[in-house]
């Protein structure tokens, strides 16, 4: 995003540190001086407090952040690794043959643009309450992105490529493992990237409803009991968790795939 | 590719012929394999079960509701996004400002703002026009500030050299060239909305299609649910073609006026 | 150079006739073309875009099938690319996943199993189109020009008897491009090859071939035909050279 904003200079830096700097103070000043009511905007120094309540204690009485935390993180994983594993092999089938695409096509198309929070009663009573709703679920949500962005990969791989792999006596099998596989890679780590982000979107709604573990849940559930500090602390755990995962993503993306910038998939 | 041509040529409906295999494959199944309407309905047991629970006004009301919903939030977030990425892509002191906040509420996954709105805003549809708003405002934000950022700085001195500038150079040449831009941004923006409203009503919500999927759990009537579903999938697909097909034509408008 | 004429040709184009389905049927892209290719000559198609020089090379490489007629190597029909014939393109189509030194011993993988060879033989052919320590770049790190030495290391690498060389140097900036041409005729003159090399370039023609056939397009056929018998190194002064560029630009109007 900075090589957009062209070169970078001290203002910058400066500038939005100063800002952010000013608005803290500004809403602790206004919050304990009476112009802010504390349950809307609870000021900094509540959140902290809250927090370390959260870390220490735990909110409801005897589940830390820590539990939350970890309990969200298994979902998001574990969907996301079972929609990647059924996903990726299907999309490079699909995208492989032509026929298989057209055939499909439709069908995915519906599928993605079926918000995946509404198949929640389905998943309730195919998988209970417990977490294999919510692995079920995220599974979904990522599985369709996936999927689809592993189709556009495979049928993306420039012509070219495979025209000169064809000229240095490619064969079918060499050309798919050698020459397809590593070309559609940096999409499919875009999809990847953009299919974390909806899992992530997925979880928050459905730990919502009917469960008190899970930081989604946690920020619910702080709302009914008037703890507007703990829902905001939760919110800006759930958003850096998803920043971390983000930044994690692109890292490894880097790693793996020296040779190229990261590409924008679609959602 | 041209396998793919040569396929689209002679058998247009394959498209069409998949879903209704995949629907009949379905239809089937739940009749003779699974049985139980309630851990399985086929299609048709749906939309009976639709048709025992609801009046055909009921469903449009429903439908109506969830639309008017998130072309509220839409409308907010385009209105803002668009504007404030425009001239944070324009100006760049002010995306010195803005941008560092827009990148720090990012993260924020726009559902986990839903008790905070209900804190701020009450069980209304204040609330819910917050949030889908919030879901829709990032993606439009950040392509249309991208989409300035990315006007080829020769169109601009093109323009300069023949006394274009100014707030004119901003609506005659900036504004245009980042159109695609901001387009793109406008239907991600839709789709999200649209996620995001389902969400919004499942969790709270006394009518919507989302509330029509939630309903059925109360009436122990898994087929109604899979009828919102549907439904919520055909409604989207719809307006998003709508909005596709009315945003196309805005800018060939644009084209033939330059 | 001069060609032996009594040994038997290595290309033979035959009738080679080329239609996209809704062409005007007097007008294919390619009408009956017919010629023969000595071993290693080095044969120029030139013409305007869109006169069939590229459907042409393809149908040698083997990647397009001709509408009617055929195509034989060494007496035995064309039916499928690959088989000792290196193809060089006009946007290098390098694996951008691999090095410089990746790409060139992927081509040479069929004939050096031993990865420790494969590398060294890359090492050597990077060195030979002036490419020496450039091994481990990735594509994407390498200018357009360092692009085309890369492409043409990997058609080498192949050990080709043929090499065919469609526009490699169009996108190339006149500099380089001049560079190129040298480089080319230098590596071809250390390794022999038959070269069929399509350009729009007559300068570039003239520099490089031993003959050259102007084409001209709907019907796609061949209006002129040169012999180009000047020793190389050879200089754009050289009277005969500005005679014949008349005689093509000419043929090309």
């Amino acid at each position: 995003m900075s090589a957009a904003e062209g070169h970078r200079d001290w203002r910058d830096v400066v500038y939005p540190l100063a800002l952010i700097g000013a608005l803290l103070a500004g809403w602790e000043w206004a919050a304990t001086h009476g112009y802010l009511r504390p349950i809307r905007f609870p000021p900094p120094s509540t959140l902290l407090a809250s927090l370390v309540e959260l870390v220490r204690e735990g909110f409801p009485e005897g589940i830390t952040l820590g539990t939350h935390f970890a309990l969200t993180m298994q979902r998001i994983l574990a969907g996301f690794a079972l929609a990647v594993a059924l996903a990726v092999p299907l999309g490079l089938a699909i995208g492989w043959y032509p026929l298989l695409d057209r055939l499909t096509e439709s069908v995915i198309a519906f599928c993605r643009s079926v918000a995946t929070l509404s198949l929640l009663p389905l998943a309730i009573v195919w998988f209970g309450t417990g977490e294999g709703s919510k692995v079920f679920l995220i599974g979904y949500g990522c599985f369709w992105v996936m999927l689809a962005n592993t189709v556009a990969a495979v049928r993306q791989v420039d012509p070219l490529l495979v025209r000169a792999a064809s000229t240095m006596d490619t064969g079918p099998a060499e050309m798919f493992v050698r020459v397809v596989l590593p070309a559609v890679l940096p999409r499919l780590f875009a999809g990847a990237r953009i299919a974390l982000g909806v899992g992530f979107m997925v979880i928050v709604g459905a730990e919502m409803i009917g469960t008190i573990h899970g930081l989604g849940a946690l920020i619910m559930e702080a709302r009914t009991f008037y703890r507007s500090d703990i829902t905001v602390v939760g919110m800006i755990v759930i958003g850096g968790l998803g920043f971390a995962i983000t930044a994690a993503m692109q890292r490894l993306e880097r790693l793996l795939l020296p040779w190229q910038a990261p590409v924008d998939g679609a959602r | 590719m041209s396998t793919d041509a040569r396929l689209a040529a002679r058998y247009p409906m394959l498209g069409l012929l998949g879903a209704l295999a995949l629907l009949l494959a379905w239809e089937l199944a739940a009749r003779w394999l699974w049985r139980d309407p309630q851990v399985l309905p086929s299609p048709i047991q749906s939309i009976q079960a639709a048709a025992r629970h609801l009046t055909l006004p009921e469903v449009a009301e429903h439908v109506g509701v969830s639309v008017a919903r998130v072309v509220g939030g839409f409308v907010l977030a385009a209105v803002s996004g668009v504007a404030l990425g425009i001239a944070c892509g324009w100006y760049r002191p002010l995306s010195r400002l803005v941008r560092p906040l827009v990148e720090l509420l990012r993260p924020i996954p726009p559902l986990a703002w839903i008790p905070m709105a209900i804190i701020w805003f009450g069980l209304g549809e204040p609330s819910k026009l917050f949030v889908i708003f919030l879901g829709a405002f990032f993606p439009i934000f950040t392509n249309a500030w991208r989409g300035m950022r990315s006007v080829p700085p020769v169109l601009l001195r093109a323009a300069r050299t023949m006394d274009v500038d100014g707030l004119a150079l901003l609506f005659r040449v900036g504004i245009p060239a980042a159109a695609p831009d901001i387009t793109t941004g406008l239907r991600v923006g839709f789709g999200l909305a649209f996620g995001i409203l389902v969400a919004a009503e499942l969790i709270a919500a006394e009518s919507g299609m989302g509330y029509l999927v939630m309903q059925s759990r109360q009436l122990g009537e898994l087929g109604l649910a899979v009828f919102g579903i549907f439904l919520i999938g055909v409604v989207s697909l719809v307006a998003d073609m709508a909005l596709a097909t009315g945003m196309r034509r805005l800018i060939r408008g644009r084209g033939t006026l330059s | 150079m001069p060609v032996n004429a009594t040994a038997p040709p290595k290309i033979v184009v035959d009738r080679v006739a080329k239609h996209f389905p809704g062409d005007a049927a007097d007008a294919p892209v390619l009408a009956d073309l017919s010629m023969t290719i000595a071993e290693n000559e080095f044969l120029v198609l030139l013409g305007r875009s869109g006169c069939g020089k590229t459907t042409l090379l393809n149908t040698i490489a083997g990647l397009e099938r001709a509408s009617s007629g055929t195509v034989h190597v060494d007496g035995a029909p064309v039916d499928r690319p690959g088989q000792g014939k290196g193809m060089v393109f006009q946007q290098g189509a390098l694996f951008p996943w691999l090095t410089a030194a990746g790409n060139v011993a992927f081509a040479a993988r069929k004939r050096l199993p031993d990865a420790r060879a494969r590398r060294a033989r890359a090492r050597e052919l990077l060195e030979l189109v002036g490419l020496g320590g450039a091994e481990d770049k990735y594509p994407s790190e390498l200018s357009g020009g360092m692009q085309q030495r890369v492409a043409i290391a990997r058609a080498l690498a192949l050990d080709p008897e043929i090499l065919l060389m469609d526009e490699p140097f169009g996108a190339l900036d006149e500099l380089t491009r001049i560079e190129m041409q040298q480089e080319l005729t230098r590596v071809w003159q250390a390794r022999r090859k038959t070269v069929v090399f399509v350009t729009h370039s007559i300068w570039e023609g003239l520099m490089l071939a031993d003959r050259i056939m102007v084409m001209a397009a709907r019907p796609g056929r061949i209006v002129l035909e040169r012999q180009i018998a000047i020793d190389r190194p050879r200089r754009r002064t050289d009277p005969e050279l500005i005679a014949c560029y008349e005689d093509i630009w000419r043929s090309l109007q």
